[in-house]
């Protein structure tokens, strides 16, 4: 039996801190993983509480990210819990497996924390790596702080594991502005977070020697088809779970979440919406747009997959201007915030000015200067009621102006 | 809803929409548990219309093999040669092929150490009987 | 907890818990590996398999060919998969939380055996890195390559495992070409190397010592390697009913020798002895030019302008041979 950690009301954490926290008190039978910047604390953090104590599961530092993939993913189908973290070229390392998990609807959870992929080498933070696996049939879920980082860890379990979705889940946290940002976190203690993911339920478990099970069949234009539209229901049909869950979790912690965030949207003329610890800058920079004068607010995504489309378009209301902020290399389109939301909000009949800012790749300062800029366009844009910008701009950059249509 | 899978039969599972498959595509080897398959011979397994066992492969062949059990010394090479476990072997004795299963390799017939051999390919169409009554002699062993 | 196998008779007891109507190809080794593997212990087993001819003939949905459990993920991760559904055992059973069926076996001390299959390109090639790494950690289960020295699944390309002079659809022989360039890469001393506590090398036409040396294996604790010589009627090219004998052909020329290395560990995990033993000594070692003969792949090497590549097999062979014989005799 593990020992107990003695926490305090209110724990100094930083976002790795508070994801390893969150592992080692949901019972982790079976953590694979391996280390890279920026998530590797979680994995040092996981393994000093292994180390003392406090962890009764089986920790395997395997030797690379596929593997630690692999490693959950059989691990689950064995009937155990299971989960790892990782950041870039590690998460890339693993799509492979991460379509694996989900087809073979195995409940992993997988703390990422975001970070740019290479080329040119960058162990900064921006949401590559989180576009990248975003298709790759998890559930996303996103945090802007350690708080949330800890909160959305914990509820990944219980989401992933009720019976009704078994999915895998990732839980999104910004490379070093959350991961290594050190901020007050009031953590469950050890028992309430026990209590609260419960026990693992195995499922068609191989380590039942008398009830054979084979997972990971080969299907082709039969079947195929039918598994992965069955898939993409149960991930749909996982909104009542992710709120149930979100519901109760409030009940305990009276913190709440829900499917999309908002911040002054009531009234809002003009919305960033974005992803990540930019949420919160955007806060800051809205509050200063309103004392002078203009409506602001920010929208954000809390659960990224399934993609909450009635929510994300009734949180917009009828706000004028939008600015889609994507923090990835769009690779030559938009980026996915502009091109989701564009078809969300027009399918529901809105036509409100939709601007696409890049920004932030690499770990590029973000300040609430240039997210006031961006509101001050929004408001120029809702005023003349047309976009007086191009459609796509990159913000934050050296050299002339950048930007498209 | 998911159907379960162990317990219906396979033209039905044949025809399941995807509103009614077990998620993760998972397949089940037995229609109840088997404490320990291993004393359980193949005849007495209760197997799920999703094993194989419940298949058959035998058109897969042109020639069959046949068994002639009055010169068979029950050495169990066919058997445990045998890529398909179509050799049929109970008390140390061999009985017979299993027709569904068997793709006529013809490695039985390859191992098989008597003279003549007690197994030998036929084609797919000849009836057994005709074919015990075609079997070869006693090849005289050629001096080098 | 170990079967007794005395001789084939009682051999032939065994309920096999591989299926039939499965899609292997007739005459296919894997298959034969595959039920002299699980049939030499009568302990549950538990089964990892690489995609490949294996996986993709007996999980085809809607139906298994294992009445084992079973799990496929991917090409290159076979090694890791059954390493960490033993490590889930060993926590389950830890912590008291195993299905009350296996509990029942474990408390009869018969422990589920985790075993790996997969083939030579899943093992010498794209799962070289997650069977590497799974063997320094030492995870206890058993790692069986079905060496059949070609990516047979996907139509025959060369792989690591590939032999110098075969034919294959990516080192074909041509005008120019004798097919393959590169001698094929040790494979089971690579893996005795990373000081696993047994490493084998056997073929299924040698049953018994196939047997006997997977029950050795599933005696010890840690990761063991077994390299099992699998001929590939589709690409190797001989007919089906050839396979025991063409698998013959290369233990009797030492193409194939049988052999295996075992490491003992003190109670510090400290190697203090690494002995290699060769398991079967043919009574008159055949020509390599017999067993190049038997497959179609070494065809062309029988042309007059590559009758060179046979001398420099035989050679081959002969000093590797020499290598495994004086290391047995060194005790090392």
């Amino acid at each position: 039996m593990a020992k107990k950690f003695e926490l305090n009301e209110i724990e100094v954490w930083d976002g790795n801190m508070a994801a390893a926290q969150a592992l080692r008190q949901a019972d982790v039978d079976i953590v694979a993983a391996y280390p890279i910047t920026p998530s590797t604390p979680i994995v040092q953090n996981y393994s000093k509480f292994l180390a003392d104590g406090y962890v009764d599961g089986e920790f395997i530092m395997v030797e690379s990210e596929h593997s630690a993939m692999s490693g959950c993913v059989a691990a689950s189908a064995a009937g155990v819990r299971a989960a790892t973290a990782t950041s870039s070229q590690g998460f890339a390392l693993m799509v492979e497996v991460l379509y694996q998990a989900s087809g073979m609807r195995l409940p992993i959870v997988l703390t990422v924390v975001n970070r740019a992929l290479a080329a040119p080498l960058n162990v900064n933070g921006d949401h590559s790596d989180m576009y990248l696996g975003r298709d790759a049939g998890w559930i996303n879920l996103c945090s802007y702080n350690p708080q949330e980082a800890y909160d959305l860890t914990l509820m990944a379990f219980r989401i992933g594991e009720d019976l009704r979705v078994r999915l895998p889940v990732m839980v999104h946290q910004d490379g070093f502005l959350c991961s290594h940002t050190a901020q007050n976190v009031r953590p469950l203690q050890d028992e309430e977070a026990r209590e609260f993911v419960g026990e693992f339920k195995a499922v068609n478990s191989m380590l039942d020697v008398s009830d054979p099970v084979t997972h990971g069949v080969q299907t082709e234009e039969d079947w195929h088809f039918e598994h992965k539209a069955r898939q993409h229901h149960d991930m749909m049909s996982s909104f009542d779970v992710i709120r149930e869950v979100f519901g109760e979790f409030k009940e305990r912690t009276g913190r709440e979440y829900d499917l999309v965030y908002t911040y002054k949207m009531d009234d809002a003329d003009v919305a960033i919406v974005a992803l990540g610890t930019t949420v919160e800058s955007a806060r800051v920079a809205a509050d200063q747009m309103r004392e002078k004068g203009v409506k602001a607010g920010v929208v954000s995504f809390r659960v990224l997959r399934p993609f909450p489309f009635n929510e994300i378009v009734d949180a917009l209301g009828d706000v004028k201007a939008i600015a889609a902020m994507d923090r990835s290399a769009p690779g030559g389109t938009f980026g996915m915030l502009f091109n989701e939301l564009g078809a969300a909000l027009m399918a529901k009949g809105k036509r409100p000015i939709l601007l696409n800012y890049i920004y932030g790749l690499g770990g590029r300062d973000t300040t609430i200067n240039m997210l006031r800029e961006v509101y001050e366009q929004l408001n120029e844009c809702a005023q003349a009621g047309e976009a007086k910008y191009p459609l796509q701009q990159f913000i934050g950059l050296r050299g002339p102006k950048l930007s498209f249509y | 809803m998911a159907k379960d899978m162990k317990h219906i039969d396979i033209e039905e599972i044949q025809k399941l929409g995807w509103d009614e498959l077990i998620p993760g595509a998972a397949l089940f080897s037995f229609r109840e548990p088997v404490e320990d398959v291993v004393e359980v011979p193949m005849e007495e397994r209760p197997y799920a219309p999703t094993n194989s066992h419940e298949w058959q492969v035998g058109d897969w062949r042109v020639e069959k093999p046949v068994y002639n059990r009055d010169l068979c010394i029950d050495c169990q090479f066919c058997w445990v040669f045998c890529p398909d476990m179509s050799i049929l072997s109970r008390d140390k004795k061999m009985i017979g092929v299993i027709y569904e299963h068997c793709k006529g390799c013809g490695i039985c017939v390859e191992v098989c150490p008597t003279n003549p051999k007690s197994l030998l390919m036929f084609p797919e169409h000849m009836d057994n009987d005709e074919a015990l009554k075609r079997w070869p002699q006693k090849e005289e062993k050629k001096k080098d | 907890m170990v079967k007794k196998i005395k001789n084939l008779k009682e051999f032939s007891l065994s309920n096999d818990r591989f299926e039939g109507a499965n899609l292997m190809c007739p005459g296919c080794s894997h298959n034969i590996i595959v039920r002299e593997v699980l049939n030499a212990t009568n302990d549950p087993v538990i089964v990892a398999t690489a995609t490949g001819c294996l996986e993709v003939c007996t999980a085809v949905y809607p139906k298994t060919s294992w009445d084992v459990s079973w799990i496929h993920i991917g090409f290159e991760n076979a090694a890791v998969a059954a390493a960490t559904v033993s490590a889930a055992y060993e926590v389950m059973k830890r912590k008291g939380k195993l299905p009350p069926a296996t509990q029942k076996m474990v408390d009869e001390g018969r422990e589920p055996k985790i075993v790996a299959f997969a083939g030579d390109g899943g093992t010498y090639d794209i799962g070289f890195q997650s069977l590497s790494g799974a063997f320094e950690r030492g995870h206890n289960f058993m790692y069986v390559c079905l060496d059949n020295e070609v990516y047979a699944n996907t139509g025959g390309q060369r792989s690591s495992s590939t032999p110098i002079g075969a034919s294959t659809t990516t080192s074909p022989a041509g005008s120019v070409s004798y097919g393959e360039k590169m001698q094929k890469k040790s494979m089971v001393e690579i893996m005795a190397d990373h000081g696993a506590p047994y490493v084998a090398q056997v073929s299924p036409s040698k049953w018994k010592d196939l047997v006997k040396k997977v029950q050795k294996g599933f005696e010890v604790y840690g990761p063991v390697y077994i390299n099992a010589q699998s001929a590939c009627t589709t690409e190797w090219k001989h007919a089906p009913e050839d396979t025991i004998e063409v698998s013959d052909l290369g233990v009797e020329s030492c193409v194939w020798p049988l052999y295996e290395i075992i490491n003992e560990r003190d109670e510090h995990g400290i190697i203090y002895s690494t002995k290699l033993n060769i398991t079967y000594r043919p009574k008159k070692k055949i020509p390599v030019e017999e067993y190049l003969a038997a497959q179609p792949r070494f065809r062309h090497l029988f042309k007059p302008e590559n009758r060179h590549i046979i001398d420099l097999w035989q050679k081959a062979v002969d000093a590797r041979w020499e290598y495994l014989q004086r290391r047995e005799e060194a005790g090392v």
